[in-house]
């Protein structure tokens, strides 16, 4: 018996003592061609991370955002991917769990040379110190300002806040607010909400106008408690930054209660899918989106291209401008930062982070509003904002108003 | 000589374990670090519901006391920046500190557990959750709100267990960082919390504790103070999630609010039923299995046959773990009704069964 278990012992302090197990390859500062290469970057492959919610309570939008990454990397492979390198893509669903996603994030992280996507700002936060250290690029996929400045992370167009600023303006331009109307504004706890009410709350103090605030949390999607309050401060205009379901309550129950008055979301409160609830008709007569991502009626090269590439791909499939388009975008920015570090001649890190930071004039066709210009952390790399209206008869069924646009308070606005 | 055999394998055990660094690569130690903390407050909800009989769906809660309760006493105040605020002190002691609130807030929670019972003391337990999610969402000047909060890395006698001081530790020509480090910081505290809460359960406390489970008129009788155990149940359960709750802030580096939701609740639960309620080993079991299957399915997906590439459509591996996770809680209730526990003893003892039969 206890023979044996000296035996036990024994072998276990020799496999302990005999080690040279892992490290020592760390794969960085080696070179393919003349070329400096490191982490996710070989002589013929490029491997970018991943990071969608496939299972949690974003799924449905992160399965969009695959099908748009998946559609612009297939193409440009075909094309002969970047610096003579294939695209590869390291996913890993992160269920919108901060914990899954720090352990997927080190498995992957020796691996990839960026982070082509990462869905969610707690996950984003969570991952921010490891991000960091490893000094790679991180596309986030929000639009909050809170995560400014920061070295690493790479937003696609404006934020919330200045999508809240344009919305009041264009309140005021188009729908006859004036100084001293009271306007709602309906919002999630947390970033995206609260974000877009700083924008909302600097400019009702710029033109003198009151903000009746109603906040909610995800969960709630009966909005018949925010309507009478609206409709007893006796809003003139609504604006909303909270999801699809509740857009849909909000209309819905505005309608039937006679409070007639327009509604402005942030892009996150669009689906095409609204267009088949009961809520269609009140949603196509009072509701307009504010966001840096295209509506996918705009008739640009970009989205054209796009929506040519999504129908021939996936014949069966939605796009929408804030999954499948916004993952497009993100991508064209990732390739634009990897192409820009190979004519560097350095495809690590902090080449391609560098070549990410000198981005300027970074046109997507129209894809996102304006020229993307990447060379100040502390800023979003647009100010732009397309303002749409709902359409039962345009494509993604939003109806631009005119072309990319941005009020002057937005210009103004410091984070 | 059983003696000594087991005092070896529990050695052998030990230095497989202390090992292991050298040969893991990040994500298994990640992973297993993630598992230490929720054995250690897996524990603490077995002490609770399986040996004291008291349900309760607010485990989350205590563990996010834990957790935000150190990376608040120890912070550094960042002169000018937005950033949360924190005290400043020393690594061990914020660690002890962050113990004792979290065992303060079941002492404070314990008179509601003394008058609620079973799944109406679960109801009660429920709405800490909640509250707990409103605070951390709101309290930003400790919480960070939905940004969370970056947790200041453990130290003791000058020893960082992060990437720096001492820089480039290597062992055996292995990089020691943050990961390697904590690894041993997380043995530790889950061997002191497996010792300790063995010797509680076959200790007098955890024998009136059982008594007061089975039947609290009948331990009066036998002169055990009833509220007195249930409330000191609480404390104690709540202290070993906070102690769960440090290790994992201290895995994260970072913690955000949806990290200790409802659903973290109810992932101690099923813990502790895998396990079998009321075993410590079992709830170290399941709390390993529980935390680990999700991660090691997502990391095997791409080599699974059957399941689905992420993104391509198709049953992929994070839905695969959940029908797993869902079969393994059916599995149990069905054919183990004592849970990984219960196996262990009828496998242990089948053996001698057979013999004395023989």
């Amino acid at each position: 018996m206890s023979r044996r278990l000296f035996g036990t012992v024994a072998v276990a302090l020799a496999l302990a003592v005999a080690a040279c197990g892992k490290g020592s390859d760390d794969g960085g500062g080696a070179s393919g061609g003349d070329i400096k290469t490191g982490p996710g970057a070989t002589k013929d492959a490029i491997t970018l991370g991943y990071l969608p919610d496939l299972s949690g309570v974003f799924a449905p939008n992160g399965k969009s955002m695959m099908e748009g990454a998946n559609l612009y990397w297939d193409a440009k492979n075909k094309n002969g991917g970047i610096c003579g390198r294939q695209i590869k893509l390291s996913t890993q669903d992160t269920g919108y769990d901060p914990q899954k996603a720090v352990a997927a994030y080190q498995q992957m992280s020796g691996d990839v040379i960026g982070l082509g996507l990462v869905l969610g700002s707690s996950i984003t936060s969570a991952l921010l110190p490891s991000v960091k250290q490893d000094g790679m690029f991180l596309n986030f996929a929000g639009w909050t300002s809170d995560i400014l400045p920061n070295e690493n992370v790479a937003i696609a167009g404006t934020t919330y806040d200045i999508e809240a600023i344009n919305a009041v303006d264009f309140l005021m331009h188009e729908k006859g607010i004036k100084e001293g109307d009271t306007i709602g504004h309906l919002y999630f706890e947390g970033d995206y909400g609260e974000n877009a009410l700083k924008g909302s709350k600097y400019a009702a103090d710029k033109h003198g106008l009151k903000i009746v605030e109603q906040k909610i949390t995800p969960a709630e999607t009966d909005m018949t408690g925010q309507v009478s309050a609206f409709r007893r401060a006796k809003v003139k205009a609504i604006l909303f930054s909270a999801a699809p379901p509740q857009a849909a309550s909000l209309a819905g129950i505005a309608a039937a209660q006679k409070l007639d008055v327009p509604i402005v979301a942030n892009g996150p409160g669009w689906t095409p899918q609204l267009l088949t609830t009961p809520a269609a008709g009140a949603l196509a007569a009072n509701y307009y989106v504010v966001s840096s991502m295209a509506p996918l009626g705009l008739d640009t090269d970009g989205v054209k291209k796009f929506l040519d590439a999504y129908e021939q791909k996936y014949p069966k499939g939605t796009p929408s401008s804030n999954g499948s388009l916004y993952a497009y975008a993100g991508a064209e920015i990732a390739d634009a930062a990897l192409t820009k570090a190979c004519e560097n001649k350095d495809l690590t890190r902090k080449g391609v982070l560098d070549a990410l930071h000198s981005l300027d004039g970074l046109d997507t066709g129209g894809v996102v509003a304006g020229k993307l210009n990447f060379t100040d952390p502390a800023q979003p790399p647009s100010r732009l904002v397309y303002i749409a209206k709902v359409s039962k008869d345009a494509p993604g069924g939003l109806e631009p108003l005119g072309d990319a646009q941005t009020a002057a308070d937005a210009e103004a606005y410091a984070f | 000589v059983s003696r000594l055999l087991r005092g070896g394998l529990v050695a052998g055990v030990a230095v497989l374990l202390a090992a292991l660094p050298i040969y893991l690569e990040s994500f298994w130690l990640q992973t297993g670090l993630f598992a230490m903390g929720a054995v250690i407050a897996a524990i603490g909800l077995t002490l609770l519901v399986g040996v004291a009989g008291q349900l309760s769906l607010g485990h989350a809660f205590f563990v996010a006391v834990g957790a935000y309760g150190y990376s608040y006493l120890a912070g550094q105040e960042v002169p000018g920046a937005d950033a949360p605020a924190g005290l400043g002190l020393p690594p061990v002691l914020a660690l002890l500190g962050a113990v004792a609130l979290a065992g303060l807030a079941g002492a404070l929670f314990s008179p509601i557990a003394g008058r609620v019972r079973g799944i109406y003391l679960g109801l009660a337990s429920l709405g800490l959750v909640f509250i707990g999610q409103h605070i951390l969402q709101n309290a930003t000047g400790i919480t960070g709100g939905y940004e969370g909060v970056a947790v200041e890395p453990f130290r003791v006698f000058g020893f960082s267990f992060s990437n720096t001081d001492p820089d480039d530790l290597t062992i055996l020509g292995v990089p020691y960082g943050q990961l390697e480090r904590l690894w041993y910081l997380g043995l530790v505290l889950a061997a002191v919390a497996i010792w300790y809460g063995r010797n509680l359960v076959r200790s007098r406390p955890g024998r009136a504790l059982a008594a007061v489970r089975d039947g609290e008129i009948a331990a009066a009788v036998m002169g055990v103070d009833v509220v007195r155990y249930r409330a000191a149940a609480f404390t104690v359960s709540s202290m070993y999630a906070g102690l769960g709750g440090v290790l994992t802030a201290l895995a994260f580096g970072r913690i955000v609010p949806e990290s200790f939701g409802f659903l973290l609740s109810v992932d101690y639960l099923v813990m502790i039923v895998i396990g079998g309620a009321g075993s410590v080993g079992g709830a170290a079991a399941g709390a390993v299995f529980v935390t680990a299957l999700p991660l090691v399915l997502n990391h095997y997906s791409g080599s699974l046959p059957l399941l689905a590439e992420p993104g391509s459509g198709g049953v992929g591996a994070s839905e695969f773990s959940r029908f797993v996770y869902g079969a393994a809680i059916v599995a149990v209730l069905l054919f183990a009704r004592d849970g990984l526990a219960g196996l262990a003893r009828r496998a242990r003892r089948s053996p001698e069964v057979k013999e004395r039969l023989a």
